[in-house]
């Protein structure tokens, strides 16, 4: 341990002034998810692409050769920078054209677990991505002897031009654990034919299915680039603490990770240090990062298993002490299925289909419902009407008559109560939530914010078109902040799909009611029928993309410009050093 | 929750703290060390670990540093039977914990405070001492004085005086939740 600080020391005097110049190449790539291989994107040849190590402080030039016949873009995802650097074409640049290099100018100001990918077209699913370690100036708030980036993905054997078409033509294509004829038997059996009727009639009128949660199965889970039989493997001493970065660069699918065993101590969400948090299993976000510390003591395999939140599949590696060595890899929980919570104030649907006062009400007074002991409470009368804003607060419905697995509502306001989606630990233990993070270092002062700003999440599953206030982008004015304020971001998301919200060049701060110890994060995950608040210090003049982060809804329109009026300058002559003191407290 | 049932609570984590508060806290004045008499604590030969030091006994006196998650020395030297002034600052933007112990009086300590912290009396950087101090109405406090640590809040200093003895894996850990996890723990050389 001391060999690691004296090397800490060091290196903080020999990287004092870095300058750090890196190239990357765009290249198509053969990417082997050993199932099946197919043709894709990545960086130096492969996919994932290198992983970027920068130093806090250095001023990093990076020059980017495009490769393809198609035009191409990086973004830096989660790092602060000048917006002409961040990479998104249409917004802070026009893209790199095929054959073009450019060169990327900016100052790193911050620390932490980062990646990259390309903000074109469907590129990142193609394997355009790579993770990005930046070295803190001072010493890290933890201890460990070791570390890997563990970048998980979702390799899918169809092209992403593919998949959205599919999707736009029949929202269930890839849906394989719809509910079958033979489901509806059983449950008819289970839970009396008219409340299996009446459950099959309520969710086909809301055009989505309770087995709706990911949108895209047929995927192989990996690992940096390895599938579960390819096993990515990290070595360590017994003994050691080591440091896992993991990034999750999926399309579009949430995992939730574990290591049987072992217990993980979470130490950083998107980059930015939380407190230490000792957790069994964490569920994490597309796009989010969480580091954690496990500290592994005995001389054996210990299986990193990250199941898909819809557990149509999942990612696997092994931490062993020495490479061929593995152990059990556990069977896939069975698939959560949503609940009527999850349908929540969903008024952002089409209900033109949603004639509910033509159901039979009195059927369901009949035996088929004695499981519920009178105790559907649910407002039939309103349910004839509109059903806009009913279903949110007014639905009190016995769920548990339902028949569905009906998780208590913890103590997690970050999932509707009742909903089908809320996380339990495979070994029983504790499941991190958002309310378990605190930043460790405040970034900002708290204080009240200037404004508040609501973006309702909305969509039409059966049209496959995602939206923010029921406008999707290309209809959409762009959302103007004023350079110095700082805005709360009222999230409602109305559908009944997690959405993974990310605002590029500022950080956002998620309330999860700790004031100033509020997290600080890149990514904010809003499940369904919730409303999550953010905010955000408006301190990075420009304009930026702010987006679901899942691939096919933000190219379906969950997608927003944000432009930030006023501020330095200097700015506006795209000087990369007129964004900085950034970094708030060192 | 009724009044009724959270008192039942308050008083279970109060018991439990005073157990944590006996296992390393006996160790000091009028106790005999060495004689493994704790009941409450099995997992080491009680009584190796040393006890509170008499100030006049004092040879050296060490500083002792606490950052936002970690000690600065995380070795130190010392040799049996001598008797130390550990010279404590948190230097942290967060609460933090000095204990001497084995690893395994730590884990049970660890629970003890995550209870503190369940219980509103351990903040991210400020201590309850109201909650804390509060006279459970059996003498029981949640107090935190063992003489074998030190419960800081930022910016605050305090002094352990500690008589060793020859303990093979003693350690100085924080106990606060996650802390130790994180890699907050330095060994004593003896």
């Amino acid at each position: 341990m001391r060999v690691f600080v004296v090397t800490v020391l060091v290196s903080l005097l020999s990287w004092a002034a870095q300058a750090g110049e890196y190239n990357l190449t765009v290249d198509r790539v053969t990417i082997d998810a050993g199932e099946f291989t197919k043709q894709g994107i990545g960086y130096n040849g492969s996919s994932p692409g290198p992983v970027l190590r920068f130093k806090e402080g250095e001023e990093v030039t990076i020059n980017v050769t495009n490769n393809l016949d198609v035009s191409t873009s990086i973004h830096w995802h989660g790092l602060i920078l000048p917006f002409q650097m961040d990479g998104v074409p249409g917004i802070s640049y026009d893209g790199i054209a095929p054959g073009e290099t450019f060169t990327y100018r900016f100052p790193i100001v911050q620390s932490g677990t980062y990646w990259f990918h390309s903000h074109s077209g469907f590129q990142e699913p193609e394997g355009a991505f790579g993770a990005i370690i930046i070295e803190p100036e001072g010493r890290e708030p933890f201890r460990f002897d070791r570390e890997y980036v563990v970048q998980l993905t979702d390799k899918h054997p169809h092209t992403g031009d593919r998949i959205l078409r599919n999707l736009k033509m029949s929202a269930d294509y890839y849906n394989r654990q719809q509910q079958t004829v033979g489901d509806f038997f059983a449950d008819a059996q289970s839970q009396g034919f008219w409340s299996a009727l009446q459950d099959r009639l309520m969710w086909g009128d809301m055009r989505m299915m309770k087995a709706d949660i990911e949108d895209v199965q047929g995927f192989v889970g990996m690992i940096n680039g390895k599938s579960p039989e390819q096993n990515w493997t990290g070595l360590f001493e017994p003994g050691e603490r080591i440091r896992l970065r993991f990034i999750n660069s999926s399309a579009m699918t949430y995992f939730d990770v574990r290591i049987p065993g072992l217990e993980m101590t979470v130490v950083e969400a998107d980059g930015n240090y939380v407190q230490p948090v000792s957790v069994d299993e964490f569920r994490i976000g597309v796009a989010e990062t969480y580091d954690v510390i496990v500290r592994p003591r005995e001389d054996r395999a210990y299986t990193i298993f990250a199941e898909s939140m819809g557990r149509s599949g999942y990612a696997r590696g092994t931490l062993a002490t020495a490479e061929g060595m593995t152990a059990e890899v556990p069977e896939l929980r069975p698939a959560p299925l949503l609940t009527m919570a999850d349908m929540g104030g969903h008024s952002g649907m089409d209900h033109s289909g949603m004639a509910m006062g033509d159901m039979d009400m009195a059927a369901m007074e009949s035996d088929g419902m004695s499981g519920t002991d009178g105790a559907m409470a649910m407002d039939h009368g309103s349910m004839n009407g509109d059903m806009s804003g009913q279903m949110g607060g007014s639905m009190a419905m016995d769920h548990a008559a339902m028949g569905h697995a009906m998780p208590e509502a913890d103590d997690n306001p970050f999932y509707a109560d009742g909903s089908g989606l809320i996380p339990e630990a495979a070994n029983g233990g504790r499941f991190l939530a958002y309310t378990d993070l605190r930043a460790q270092r405040p970034l900002y002062e708290d204080r009240e914010p200037t404004r508040e700003i609501e973006l309702r999440l909305t969509g039409n599953m059966e049209r496959y078109i995602w939206s923010i206030n029921g406008v999707k982008y290309e209809d959409a004015e762009p959302i103007r902040l004023q350079y110095g304020e700082r805005v709360r971001f009222k999230f409602v998301n109305e559908t009944m799909m997690t959405h993974p919200m990310h605002l590029h060049g500022m950080w956002s701060i998620l309330d999860v009611g700790q004031d100033k110890w509020n997290p600080i994060k890149h990514v904010i995950s809003v499940a369904p029928a919730t409303t999550v608040y953010m905010e955000t210090e408006v301190d990075a003049p420009g304009e930026w993309a702010f987006h679901c982060h899942l691939s096919y809804h933000a190219a379906s329109g969950m997608f927003r410009k944000v432009i930030v009026e006023g501020g330095p300058d200097s700015v506006a002559d795209g000087d990369a050093e007129a964004v900085d003191g950034q970094e708030g407290e060192a | 929750m009724t009044s009724m049932s959270l008192k039942v609570l308050v008083s279970a984590a109060v018991l439990s703290v005073s157990a944590g508060a006996y296992a390393a806290g006996s160790h000091s004045g009028g106790h005999h060390a060495g004689e493994g008499d704790h009941a409450s604590d099995g997992h080491h030969s009680a009584g190796n670990i040393g006890r509170a030091g008499n100030p006049e006994d004092v040879t050296r006196t060490i500083d002792i540093t606490m950052y936002d998650n970690y000690y600065e020395p995380e070795v130190i030297d010392v040799n049996q039977g001598e008797t130390v002034r550990f010279r404590i600052t948190n230097q942290g933007a967060l609460v933090h914990e000095f204990n001497i112990g084995t690893a395994a009086m730590h884990r049970s300590h660890q629970a003890e405070m995550m209870m503190m912290v369940e219980h509103g009396v351990l903040k991210g950087d400020h201590i309850d001492h109201d909650m804390m101090n509060m006279d459970m109405g059996n003498g029981h406090t949640m107090k935190h004085d063992d003489p074998n640590s030190a419960l800081l809040e930022p910016g605050q200093s305090a002094e352990v005086i500690w008589t060793f003895n020859e303990q093979a894996n003693l350690e100085f850990a924080c106990n606060v939740p996650g802390h130790y996890q994180a890699g907050m723990s330095g060994e004593f050389d003896i």
